[in-house]
Order: C-alpha cells, then structure tokens, then sequence
C-alpha cells in the first residue's frame, strides 16, 4: 500500500542544522556570518522537508536506515505523514523563528552559543519527527533536552539557573521513565519499530502492558506538560522570547505530544487500547488538565505566564484528541499540533515585540497597546480568536474536529470540555485585547522603541497561517490533507470524514 | 606475519621488560624515558591489534609457551575476553602520552623514569593476565600489575597518597591470597590448574570444597574489581594517584578483577547449584554498588573523587549483568566494561588536564572554565553525558543490553535501579557542565587559565571520540563478545 | 433582472462587497475630504441594497440561487443559498443598514474615529446577509460568530462606562451561547454527517431521540441568547440603550431577529415539522415564547427610559415570531416571516427618532419628554406614526403582519397562541401610547417640558438624522399600503413559508 523509498532527504534535514551549527559555533562573534548561516540553513532546511511533501500525499515512505546499533534495534529516519507533518510545522517555524531571533536578540552575549544551539535543536526535533524507532526517537529526544538547556540557562542568572535546574530535572526524569518503558517494549515485544499500527500484543499481560503504558505517557508527559509533570513550564519562561517560542510552539512541547501520539498508535495500536481502555483514563485526565490549565491562566498576571498556561491547555487538547482513538479525534490531534503551533507563537512574539517596544510585560500594563502597535495587536487578536475557536481561524478546525471525534468515539462530555475551554480562553484573552485597542494609553507611556520589521514581520506572517489554516484547510496540498493521510494509516478510518 | 604465535606472549613480556629497564637506562632523563615507554607501549599496541585481527578473522586460538603440552605446560590463550588487551594497550598507550607534561608539576624529576617503568610493567601485568588460562599464571600476573598499582598510587606528592597505596595494598594482598588459596583447592580437586581443564573436571570433586573455591576466588576478584562491599579501597586510591594513573586504575585494572570473575565463571561453569547462589549475590551486590557509588558520587565536591566513586557505579552495573545470566546481560556487562574504561580514562585525563593546569580540583572551583579551557571541558562535558547513558553514545549500549536482560530474566526491578543511577549520574554530570559553562569564574587560575598542550589534548580528544564511536558501533562489539556466553553458564538461558 | 450578472454571482457580491467596503473605508480617515468617505460607504450600501432586491424578486416565485464556496472544513463548504426566506431578510438588513448609516452620519462627531463606526458597520452588513443566505450550519455559524464579535467595537463606540459594563454582559451572554450552537452543530453534524439547510428537515429518521433532543435544546438555547428568548435576554435592556444610536436602531432590528431567523431555520430546514412534532419539543417552545411575549411588554411598560422600554418591546414582539413558529402552520409563519420584516422598521426607526431626541435635546425619559411634539414635530410625526404601526393600527405596516400571523394562529388551532399575541398587542399599545400622549402634551400642564432646551448639535446636522427618520416613516407607509407588491416582503414570506414547511401534511 505504501511505498518506502530509500532517500537520502530525511538524514539531510536533519544533519543540515548540525552543519549550521557547527558553522554558527565557529563563527564565533560574526554576527554577520551567524546570520548567514542560520538562516541558509533554515532555508535549505525548508526547502528539503516541503520537497517531500508532495511524495507524502501520495502515499510514498522515505526512509534511511543508518545502522543497527543494538541487537534489533536499528538508528534510522523513516519519514511518513505523521512524521513529515510535524517537520513541516518545525522547519516552517524555525525559519520564522530564526529571523525574529536574529533581531530580538541582537543586543545580547554569547550569541554564537545561543544560535549554535538554536540549530541543534531544531536538527533534534528533526530527528524526532523522522524516527524511524523508539529508539532513535529517544536519542534524539533526550538530545533536545540536552540542547534546550543552555538556550534556558541563556541570561546565566540566578531565575535562569532555577528554572534550567527544574528543566532538567524534570525532562531527564521523564527520560528515565521513557528508557524504562522502551526497555520493556523491547523485552516483549523485541522490537522498537514505529512502522506498524502497534508492536505490543495482549500477551504481554496485562500488569505488563499497564507499567508500559505509564512509563510512556508519562515519560513523554513530562515535555508535552500533562498535568502534573507541567512544572518546569511556567518556570522556563525566564528565557529569552524567542526560546520560550522554540520550547512552546515549534520543538520541545510538540515533541512530547508527538512522542504521546506515536507511542498511543505506533506503540500500542488503536485497537489494543480500545480493548484495553488505558485512553480512557488518560482522556480524562487530558479532559481535567485543559480545564486546569486554563483556569489558571486566568489568574496569571505576566503575559508569558498566561501563555505558558495557555500552553499546557492547548497541549492536553492534543493528548485528548489523540486518546479518543476516533478517526476525527486523530485527525484532530495531529492537525492541532499546526495550530496550536501557529497560534501561540504569534502570541510569543507579540509579547517579545511589546516587551522590546514598551518594555511592558504584565497584563495589565496593555493600556493603549493596540494603537501604538496596531498591527502586532491586531495579529494578537487574530490569535486570541483562535484559540477561543471562532470559525475561519485555526482553532476551529481543531475545535470542530475534537468535538466531532468525541462524539465519534461515544465521549460525548468532551464536547462539553471543548466548550468550556472555549469560554475560558475568551475570559483570559479578551481582556488583553480590550486593554489594548479600548482603554486609553496612560500618560506617561513614550513612544514605543524602534522595533524591528524582522520582529514584526513574522508575527504578521504566522497570523496570516492561522487565517490560511483555518480557512483553507481543504486546499489541496495544505498540511490537513496531510494530517489526514497521517490520521488514515495511524487508524483505520472506517468511517470517512463525512 | 599476523598469525606469527610468538606475539602472544610478547604482548605481556614486552612492556614488563621494557619497564624494568626503563629506570636502569633513562633515570637521569625523563624526557627519554617517556619516549621510551611510548615506543614500548605502542609496539605492544600495535602486537595487541594483530592479534585482535587474527582473532576476528580466525576465532580463539592458543599458545603454548616452551611448546610444552597444556597439562604440563603454560598456556596462554586469546578468545573474546582477552581481546581486551587491545583498548589495554590502546588507553595505556594514549596515558602514557598525556603523562609526558603532567609528571612535570606532580612527581618528583627523580622518579619520573621509575613512574613510567611502573606503568610498563602494570601494563605488561594486566596483559598477561588477560590472555592466561592458567589460574597460577593470573595468580602471577595479578601480583604484578596490583604491585605496580600500589607503588604507582604511592607516587604522587599528595600526603594522603602514601595511605591511599596502603589501604590498597593492604586490600590487594588479601584479594592476592584468597585467589591462591583458591587455586590450591581447585589444583586438589580437579589436578590441573588450567582453567579449561579443570572447569571440565569440576563435577568429580565434591560440593563442599568446590564452593569454598569458588567463595574465594570470586571474593578475591571482586575486591579487585571493586565490588560493594569490597570497594571502600577504590576512591581514595584513585582520588589520590595522579591523574593518567587513575585512568589507568579506573578503565584497566579493576577491569582486570572483573575478567577474573569472567574467568571464575568459566571455572565454575558446570556446577549451576555453587553458581546460582553467586550470581544471585552478584546482582544484589552490583544493585547497591550501582546505587550506592552514584549517591556517593553526588554528594563529592572533589573531582577525582566523584570520578572515582562513579567507577564502584558502573562497576556495579558490570557485575548486575554478570549475575543476570541471560545473554543479553551477559553481553551487555562485557560491552560496558569495555565501554566504560573509554570513558572513564577520558574523564580521568580531562581532569587530570584541569588540575594540571589551575591546580584545582573542587568542582566550585572550576566555574567557568570552559571559555579559558574550551576543548578540554568539552571532552569533559561530552564524556561525562556518555558516562550518564544518553544514547547514542558509549555508556548507553552495555546499560541498554543490561537492562533488557534483567527484564528478560524477570527481575524489573533492577531496571528501576539502573534508571535511577543513571538519573543520579546525570545530575552530578550537570552539575559539572553548569558550573564550566554557566557560571562566571571564581578563581584566578581559572581565569588565567590556558588550554593544555597538544600531547595531553590529544589522548583526551581520541578517548572523547572512543565515547561516541563506540556508542554507534555497539552491535559490532556485542556480537563479537557472544561467544563467550556459553562458557560461562553453562546452558545459555 | 439576471440579465446583468449571473445569479450565482449576487449572493457572493451581496457579502463581498459590503466586507470589502469596510476595509476601505477604514482608511477614509486619511482622505481628505469627509465626502469622499461618505460616498463611498453609502454607494456600497446602495448596491449591496440592490443586490439584495434583485435576489428577493428573482427567488419570489420559488427560485433559489445557490453559490458553493470553497470547502472550509471537508465536506463542509461556506455556501450561500438565496431562498425566499433568507431573501426577504437580507434586504431587510440592507435597508435598515442603510437607515443607519444616514443616521450616523449625523449622529457621530466628525472626527477619525467615525470611519471606525462606518467600517465595522459594513462588515457587520456583510455578516448579517451571510447569516441570512447561508446555505449550512456552518456557514451560519461563521458569520454569526463574527458578527458577534463584530458588534462589541460598535457598542462601545462612544466609550462611555456604561456601554463598557453592557458590552462586557453582552459578550459573555454571546459566546455562551456560540459555544451552546457550536454543540449543537457538532451534535447534528454527528447525527447527520452534514448541516445542510434542507426544506422540510434533514435528520434522518432512525436517530435517537435523545440526542435529538439534546442537539435542539442547544441549538435554541444557543441562538435564543441573540434572539433575546426570555430568560435568555438578559443582555439586550443594558445594550441596547448603551449602543449609540444607529447601532441600537440596528441591533433592535435586526440583530435579535438574526437570531430569531437562525432558530427558523433550524426548526425547519434541520429539524422539520414532522420531525418537531414527534420529538414533542413544540410546546417549549411555545411555553417560553409566549412568556417573553407578556413578560417583556410587561417589562416594558415600567421602563421610563425611552430607549429601555424599546429595548423590551423588542424582546417582546421577537417573540411573537417564536411563538408562531412552534405553531408549524405555513400561514403564522408567513405572518412571522413578514413582522420580522415590519418591526425592523419601525422598531429601527423608533430607535433613530429616540437617537435624535436624546441627540437634539439629551432627554432620555418619557416623562420629561413633554413638548416635544412643538419642539421637533416632524419627529415626533413620526415617532407616532411609528408607534402606531407597532400597535398595529392599519393601513400600516404592523397590521399586515399581525393580521396574517393571527388568521394563520386561527387557522391553526393555536388559540392560546392568539390569545397571546393579543395580549401582547395590547400591551404594545400600552407601553406607546403614553409616550405619544407625553409628546404632544401642550406646556399648560405642570411639569418638566423640553421645549425650552437648548439644541446640543447643530441643526445640519441633524438633516441626516431627520432625513433617516422619516424614509423609515415612509416605508412603514408604504409597507402597510402594498402588501402584495411583487417583490414585497408578504409574497416573499408567503413562498418561504411553503417552503419551510414542505411537507403537505401541514398546512
């Protein structure tokens, strides 16, 4: 049914950041070459992940197998749907994300370190979406956490080094969990491999399967920030804005969805977890954290607090989505992971814009924002909209589809939780957006500070995908299709979408 | 030219000659003496990569010194388990180089030749008892190179250094009994000190004996091998030894106790009642060294000493494989003894690099080293994450193989065991790296602090390089090891 | 009249242009000349009027003109479809909006910020005529919700604190309810596996009922907050009052009858009067209609503030379309369908003429509204003319409506439902009557009176304002003379009606 290609494409993607960040270490305090580097490299980068994509839609696999390291385990990149989708959301944002670094961050120290370890971090997520096992998967996951550290530890304060220490704390911990739960794989199942709907069988036993089961989730939770291993989250909000975009949006919380839904599919299989019912209990507790998470947003006071907790929200609708075990909750999930990715860092790099603007960093200092910076407002609401789920705007397609695979899968209360969610987003972003374009500005506010059009820029273009993706999501070789060919092979979609 | 026998032996004869001449022709020169112990050293390394190949190319083979018979005679052997000799001699060699700036500051001018023909001869030592099938023949082997050891430890100028060699000679000459004791009782019972042969007569003699046998030889190498409880010689010995000598003590010679325990196996390979009890208590006792050295290691502030401790770590996680008895356990404990000397020499010599340099040996003391001193903290950054496990690199394939074993082998728990030391040493790693990397300097040496020359910094980028080559070319390695199983369980499980 | 443009043009255009239309004039604020900004909004009104004319005669014998967009969400597309129901509204809200407009013209100060007003108002048309030409749910939804979010710039054009806090309910009682439509569309969509407008319903008949019955209760619920069903209107008397002027004239006319006309099309084109029947939901429906009907007239006769007690009455006659529909007959539909038409007008233009007052002469309350009548007599001509084709007073507008909608309740045996609309009609009566007396009151009686107030704007620019006020006059007039004018809002919901209710084992 599908053909696997062997294509040298999926090792390039990811080893091109590593030659970038080779580069961006050698150039040392060359801002010019820095930038140079970056962002051919992100270019290339791009430009090699979009260039598998037609492929994908037809149905094709890419694959390199670099060798076998273990017995039966192999280190590989195997690119399907799933995979691609998320590099696609990666590669595009990176681009995005570098150039808004590259004037964000221009006035700060040790910028070879920080953009040396921007590229490798996005050359792990790379490598995450493209795994072609477990246990390539892992390496490059734990990969990530060693390359997001010193992009937390950035301002080498004392906030930074808490927040780094927690970091590390917890993502190492959830590392042991996931090497604990793929060694287990391993042992009864004897292979790692994320090709086939599921490598475990009910034979395992079911005190077996259970222990794997949680080692997994949780393993994967700690970065996908399930309730209650969200902790390092808030506190990682010390680091520079476009970290806190990188970590959020594009590489380190996907990663841990992304690492949730392979291991709910490509682990276990939809069909072992119906009869096993594992998902229930975690559909529930995904149901709780968006409700949770959104509450507490309410009360945060600093904008990238509410962001960070808008976040964990967000990240459980993933969780949800992909614990319903429906073909549109599938769906729903994966194609969240785009807009969920969009939404929020345009909100990130609006905060960054106003923080470098006005110096404003507290929700209730947005008075009269909106007409000193009316289009990075306007892209802010754009954003808000979003997750609040109005029509045309990429949260709804995902709020549409999560209902639809809730009532598909016979939970019709998530309908509820959606809704709820809903309303809960419009009390914690609205406000900001009425500060902003409906209060008047206080006195004693100057005039905001030259802000770069490369700051500006792509805080414009990513409200611009949240409009396309929402509005076009049926265009023919949009990420959806995407997204839907990943949710047909991650479960047999018996009933169509219609 | 390769399948020239006489190379076997060389490889043990040659240093230990060459290390006793060294002080009778290059006393008064230590720059020679150390180009000496170099040529020795990377001829013995280039003998040992010979017979490596014939081994890969035509499997195990023997010698018989003096061509007498293997009854009356000393037989020398090469299979898998002797292979070591090669990475031996690799990082004995890649020591020795780096030793040739650090004897400047640490040892005294005048001993500096008779330091190198100790390193020879502990070199020549470990050699010779790897490739042995004769259990006096180890016995002799192992009193030379643990001799050297001590008077190695005892070189260093620290004060405490001349306790530290005692406490380990006094440890050692225990150990060195027991294995003699041991190899008169098996010579009773069985007539033959050859261990192949005497492993194939073991079921005639009775169980009493035969357990007593066992009990003191694998006691006996455990304390060399640093097994808990046995261990409590290691961390002073090799905190105090200068640095290319810890590296030798931590990669080489413990590892030399764990062949011996190998060997006991072999030994004991037929009587599963006597050998059921040990490997049970090998697991135990390799779970709270595993345990009990990363906590101990968390809570040094001393460099060496983290280092040191962290060596009784993964010597526990050697035996738990050991004792595991499945292949893939079993595999695995011998993919990380091999593993773990890499990089524990690295680190040993990353270290060594430091306290060359800034005297300094507290790890608050090291805050931001890396700007003043990039590659060598890299190397030591890079050595320290192998160390922890993160794949793909070395220190995670023997863990990897290790932990499938124990769930194979039904024992979960000792997964939960190695998860949690592997979290442990990750902390103690981080602590390391934030403090050279994120931290602003607090000590003068540091911030005037250069980069050590080429002749250190080259052993340690090639042992650097080893933790990640050997993380990628794990499968080569455990495959290559397999053989080995079926002699030392009897039935492969 | 096709001959000009291809029929399936005219829906989209109908919602392009005005959209379009705002985000031009949103610049207008750096033109140069006021007129130039002005020309332009009012010529996009003008058109998107005409547009929505030529489809309301096109579709008056039965045709409909059906426009598929792209597919937002497979296989849902963003479609419109132009029925004669959704015709006679859209050209309802065109006509009002245009009303609105003049009126804020004068109404607004002339400074940058007007061309806000204009620009949300445009888009805002362009909204509601999506609303009402929407071929599915979603569709429907997608401009109900951004209408929605559209109106809160309008209410608090004026910044006062008061249309802030009334804004604030305003927005939390109207995402509630999007969220409550929002289940109920998924809720069909499952059910179904479409949300396409079908005439006669289109659930399929083996569907359990109660999900069925869920699926209503939240597609009413949700739609009942804009439609203002008792209790859900909680947000309309703070609103309406706090929005200036032209927006209140608009949201009374036609906002809650937005929502008014979403729950038709539910009830009939999703649901179906068969399907209604059998689930027994009707009665509900008639429960709670009937009781904003009485309740909001009661309400509404307490209030003194003019622009309050419109804003009940609103609530109130909305209703009357409620309860005529959970009757299924086709005749009180048609008279339904034409009193949504009706009472935009002249509930709008109340509206308009309460804005010039309190703009002329800043009095909001009834009782100090003696001497108007002398003061501004050609509004206050009209403001009674106006009340009285509220009452229902022929040959005006209000009576048509009422007259079709009461014979159609005979017909149907909804005796209780006529009753009803009596009452409701009586106190209608009520609660205008005493405002028309109050302004023609002569000075002799003790009192406050208004005439002697000064004018607070200049009277130019009140010449837009009157100018609103009375082409509303006139087309109560002109409504009530020529019911049955081809084209004319009672043919059209004569056919619309037909239509909805299809199935001919209803009448």
């Amino acid at each position: 049914m599908t053909a696997e290609l062997i294509d040298l494409r999926p090792a390039l993607a990811v080893v091109i950041s590593l030659a970038c960040a080779g580069a961006v270490f050698a150039a040392r305090e060359n801002a010019r070459w820095r930038a140079i580097w970056s962002l051919s490299a992100a270019g290339v980068k791009f430009a090699l992940v979009w260039s598998m994509l037609p492929g994908a839609l037809g149905g094709a696999v890419y694959s390199f197998r670099v060798g076998e390291v273990l017995p039966g385990v192999a280190f590989g990149f195997r690119v399907d749907a799933l995979g691609l989708f998320f590099a696609l959301v990666s590669s595009t944002l990176w681009v995005l994300t570098t150039v808004y670094a590259l004037a964000y961050m221009r006035k700060s120290h040790s910028l070879s370190r920080f953009f040396g370890y921007f590229a490798l971090c996005i050359s792990t997520t790379v490598g995450i979406a493209f795994a072609e096992n477990l246990f390539t998967l892992f390496v490059f996951y734990e990969l990530l956490t060693v390359c997001t550290y010193p992009l937390i530890m950035h301002n080498e304060d004392l906030a930074a080094r808490r927040a780094g220490r927690k970091y590390l704390v917890y993502t190492l911990s959830g590392g042991g969990l996931i090497l604990a739960g793929m060694a287990m794989v391993y042992a009864s199942s004897g292979t790692l491999s994320l090709a086939q709907a599921g490598i475990l069988d009910a034979s395992a036993g079911g005190a077996t399967l259970l222990v794997i089961f949680v080692l997994l989730i949780a393993g994967f939770g700690v970065k996908a920030a399930l309730m209650p291993l969200h902790a390092w989250l808030p506190a990682a909000m010390v680091a520079p804005t476009p970290v806190s975009a990188l970590l959020h949006a594009v590489a380190v919380v996907k990663a841990g969805v992304f690492g949730i839904i392979r291991v709910i599919y490509d682990v276990f299989g939809a069909d072992l977890l119906r009869q096993l019912g594992y998902t229930d209990w975690l559909a529930v507790l995904a149901g709780a954290v968006i409700i949770i998470a959104s509450v507490k947003a309410l009360r945060q006071r600093h904008i990238k607090a509410r962001l960070a907790w808008s976040t964990i929200s967000q990240l459980s609708y993933i969780v949800l989505a992909a614990s319903l075990l429906a073909p549109l909750g599938t769906l729903a999930a994966i194609i969240h992971i785009a807009n969920q990715a969009f939404s929020k860092i345009t909100m990130f790099f609006v905060a960054g814009v106003i923080e470098r603007g006005t110096g404003k960093t507290r929700v209730d200092e947005l008075a009269g924002v909106g007409r000193q910076m009316p289009w990075t407002m306007a892209a802010f609401t754009l954003a808000s909209l979003s997750f609040i789920g109005v029509p045309l705007t990429a949260g709804f397609v995902t709020k549409w589809y999560l209902s639809l695979g809730a009532l598909q899968g016979g939970r019709e209360v998530f309908v509820g939780v959606m809704v709820v969610s809903g309303l809960l987003n419009a009390a914690y972003w609205l406000p900001m957006v009425y500060q902003a374009f409906f209060r008047p500005m206080p006195a004693d506010r100057k005039a905001p500070a030259g802000v770069s059009p490369m700051m500006v820029g792509p805080v414009l273009i990513c409200a611009a995908y949240i409009i396309l993706l929402g509005a076009g999501a049926s265009a023919p070789a949009m990420p959806f299709s995407l997204a839907e060919a990943a949710a047909r092979f991650a479960i047999e979609l018996k009933a169509s979408v219609e | 030219m390769t399948h020239w026998p006489h190379w076997l032996p060389l490889v043990a004869a040659l240093p230990m000659v060459g290390g006793v001449l060294t002080p009778l022709l290059f006393r008064s020169r230590p720059s020679l003496a150390w180009a000496w112990a170099v040529s020795i050293a990377s001829v013995t390394t280039l003998a040992s990569s010979a017979l490596l190949l014939t081994l890969v190319g035509s499997g195990p083979f023997s010698y018989a010194v003096g061509g007498w018979l293997p009854d009356y005679g000393i037989e020398l052997q090469f299979d898998p388990v002797s292979a070591l000799i090669s990475p031996v001699c690799i990082i004995g060699l890649l020591s020795l180089i780096f030793s040739r700036r650090y004897v400047e500051r640490s040892i005294d001018p005048k001993k500096v030749s008779f330091f190198y023909a100790l390193v020879l001869v502990n070199l020549g030592g470990l050699n010779g008892f790897m490739m042995t099938g004769d259990l006096f023949n180890m016995f002799v082997f192992m009193e030379i190179f643990s001799v050297s050891a001590y008077a190695l430890v005892a070189t260093a100028r620290e004060p405490i250094a001349a306790l530290a060699a005692f406490k380990y000679l006094l440890m050692g000459a225990l150990s060195s009994l027991l294995v003699l004791f041991s190899a008169g009782v098996v010579f009773a019972m069985t007539g033959t000190l050859n261990i192949a042969d005497a492993a194939s007569r073991m079921d005639v003699a009775g169980p009493m004996p035969a357990a007593l046998a066992l009990a003191a030889l694998a006691t006996g190498f455990a304390v060399k091998a640093a097994l808990f409880p046995v261990h409590f010689w290691l961390p002073d010995a090799h905190a105090a030894a200068p640095a290319p000598v810890s590296a030798i003590l931590s990669a080489l010679v413990v590892k030399a106790g764990v062949v011996g325990m190998l060997r006991t196996l072999e030994l004991f390979a037929g009587a599963e009642q006597l050998l059921q009890p040990l490997l049970t208590s090998l697991v135990w006792l390799g779970a709270l060294g595993a345990l009990g050295g990363a906590l101990m290691a968390l809570v040094q502030r001393d460099i060496k000493l983290m280092l040191a401790y962290s060596t009784v770590a993964n010597i526990g996680y050697i035996f738990i494989g050991l004792g595991l008895a499945t292949a893939s356990a079993a595999t695995g404990a011998m993919a990380h003894t091999l593993n773990h000397a890499v990089i524990k020499s690295a680190l040993f010599l990353a270290a060594g690099a430091i306290i060359h340099r800034t005297g300094l040996r507290h790890i608050d003391d090291l805050r931001g080293l890396a700007r003043r001193m990039p590659v060598t903290s890299f190397a030591m950054a890079f050595a320290l994450v192998s160390l922890s496990g993160v794949p793909p690199m070395a220190g995670f394939v023997g863990k990897w193989q290790i932990a499938v074993g124990a769930l194979q082998a039904g024992r979960p728990a000792v997964l939960a065991v190695m998860i949690i030391a592997g979290l442990i040493v990750l902390a103690f790693s981080v602590r390391v790296i934030n403090a050279l990397y994120f931290r602003p300097p607090s000590r003068i040496s540091v911030a005037s602090a250069t980069e050590v020359p080429l002749s250190m910094l080259l052993p340690i980028a090639i042992l650097t390089a080893g933790c990640l080559g050997l993380g990628m070319t794990g499968q080569p390695v455990l495959e290559f090891v397999a053989p080995v199983i079926k002699n030392l369980y009897g039935a492969v499980p | 009249m096709s001959g000009i443009l291809p029929n399936w043009l005219l829906p989209g255009l109908a919602v392009a242009l005005p959209v379009t239309g705002s985000l031009v004039i949103f610049r207008a604020g750096h033109w140069k000349h006021r007129m130039t900004g002005l020309a332009v909004t009012g010529t996009v009104l003008l058109v998107t009027l005409a547009l929505t004319v030529i489809m309301a005669v096109t579709v008056a014998d039965g045709n409909r003109i059906d426009l598929v967009l792209f597919p937002l969400l497979p296989p849902w597309p963003v479609a419109f479809r132009v029925d004669a129901m959704g015709a006679v509204f859209a050209m309802t809200v065109a006509g009002l909006f245009a009303l609105a407009m003049m009126h804020a013209v004068g109404y607004l100060p002339d400074d940058r910020r007007q061309w806000r007003f204009h620009g949300f108002l445009l888009a805002s048309l362009g909204c509601l005529i999506g609303v009402a030409l929407a071929a599915n749910l979603l569709t429907l939804l997608l401009f109900y919700e951004v209408f929605s979010l559209l109106a809160y710039p309008l209410i608090v054009h004026e910044r006062k604190p008061e249309a802030f806090n009334a804004a604030l309910k305003y927005l939390v009682y109207i995402l509630s309810g999007g969220a409550l439509v929002f289940t109920g569309i998924v809720l069909v969509q499952h059910i179904a596996g479409s949300g396409t407008f079908v005439a006669g319903g289109m659930l399929p008949d083996g569907a359990s009922d109660p999900a069925l019955i869920v699926a209503w209760a939240a597609l009413m619920t949700g739609f009942g907050v804009k439609a203002a069903l008792m209790p859900l209107h909680g947000w309309v008397p703070d609103v309406h009052p706090a929005a200036p002027s032209p927006f209140s004239a608009v949201l009374s006319g036609v906002m809650v009858a937005a929502g008014v006309f979403a729950i038709l099309r539910v009830l009939f084109e999703i649901f179906g009067a068969g399907l209604l029947q059998r689930l027994g939901v009707l009665p509900w429906l008639a429960a709670f209609a009937g009781f904003a009907v009485i309740a909001g007239a009661m309400r509404a006769v307490a209030e003194d503030d003019l622009k309050r007690r419109l804003a009940y009455s609103t609530i109130s006659q909305m209703a009357y379309v409620s309860l005529a529909a959970s009757l299924a007959s086709q005749t009180a539909l048609a008279g339904a369908l034409v009193h949504i038409v009706h009472h935009a007008f002249f509930k709008g233009g109340l509206f308009l003429c309460a804005g010039l007052i309190i703009a002329t002469t800043g009095v909001r309350r009834i009782s100090r509204m003696r001497g108007l009548g002398r003061r501004m007599p050609w509004t206050a001509g009209t403001l009674t003319l106006l009340a009285l084709a509220m009452i229902g007073v022929p040959p005006l507008s209000g009576f048509t409506g009422k007259w079709v909608l009461g014979s159609g309740m005979a017909q149907a045996g909804g005796y209780a439902h006529l009753a009803i609309i009596l009452a409701g009609s009586l106190l209608a009566a009520l609660y205008l009557w005493p405002v028309v007396y109050r302004i023609w009151q002569t000075a002799e009686e003790p009192g406050p009176d208004c005439g002697e107030i000064p004018d607070r704007k200049p009277r130019q620019d009140n010449r837009w304002m009157l100018t609103a006020v009375l082409a509303t006059g006139l087309i109560t007039i002109l409504l009530g003379l020529a019911p049955r004018l081809p084209g004319f809002p009672l043919e059209l919901a004569e056919t619309a009606a037909r239509t909805l209710l299809g199935s001919p084992a209803w009448k």
